[in-house]
């Protein structure tokens, strides 16, 4: 049995795949080293990486472009921590795969 | 509660790329795409509606404790804009904000209140930002913003 090439390429990517991606995108618009050294899922994008909201619309337009899925303004309106923005990424590719 | 958002233009131009695809869209509902499209100073306009939801959402996120990040869903309205001023209404879940605005080519400012009237209760300083003091907290602002090179003060007017 074949499976689609795009299929294999999701489903192997593992968590820590995606959140160092995630973290390169972050990388980018904060100067806090310090939170982005010890990022984790509960890192907050606004209090701990003080990341502008201007910003975290440029966040979500690279996690679309580098992923890509659609995040909806839904999913975005929750995509306030690294927690939240993984699980949306996670599901915005299952779903993708279904399709 | 009042709620008050400041927009240094230079940082703002520094920081943002509001002509990136997709980026408006994520922001602004249709009605405001179209003031911003067909406004003469596009960037203004950008800014202006963007400092009138952060005003206006500030209020709200206090109020109700909930955070969420949803600007497309914080709607502006009733837009009335000269020169250096603006005043508008802004609502986000089913709550309604008015908002006065002043604009140069330096910031932008808005003031969101709750009822009307509030607006004439407080008085709006801008000042240069110096990120090595505090010394304004001893003034007992009743609301304070930070944008690049400046600081806005609001205080209660003693009537």
């Amino acid at each position: 049995m074949s499976m689609p090439v795009s299929f294999l390429k999701n489903i192997t990517m593992d968590k820590s795949e995606l959140t160092s991606r995630l973290k390169t995108i972050i990388t980018t618009y904060t100067q806090e080293t310090e939170a982005l050294d010890h990022l984790n899922e509960q890192t907050d994008f606004i209090r701990d990486l003080k990341i502008n909201s201007a910003n975290l619309v440029d966040i979500v337009l690279d996690v679309e472009e580098d992923f890509g899925i659609e995040i909806d303004n839904d999913a975005m309106s929750r995509m306030l921590s690294v927690g939240a923005a993984i699980a949306i990424i996670e599901t915005k590719l299952a779903a993708h795969d279904r399709k | 509660m009042i709620g008050n958002d400041l927009v240094d233009l230079q940082q703002a131009e520094k920081d943002s790329n509001w002509k990136r695809k997709g980026f408006m869209e994520k922001i602004f509902t249709r009605s405001e795409q179209f003031l911003i499209n067909s406004a003469t100073k596009p960037a203004q306009m950008v800014w202006l509606l963007w400092s009138m939801k952060e005003a206006a959402y500030k209020i709200h996120t206090r109020d109700t404790k909930m955070r969420s990040f949803a600007p497309a869903s914080i709607h502006c309205a009733n837009l009335v804009l000269h020169e250096t001023e603006a005043s508008g209404l802004v609502s986000y879940d089913k709550e309604h904000y008015h908002t006065q605005t002043a604009i140069n080519s330096n910031f932008i400012h808005t003031l969101a209140v709750r009822k009307r009237e509030q607006l004439q209760q407080f008085k709006v300083l801008i000042e240069s930002y110096n990120p090595l003091s505090s010394a304004y907290r001893q003034r007992n602002p009743s609301s304070v913003s930070h944008h690049g090179r400046y600081l806005a003060l609001v205080f209660m007017e003693y009537l």
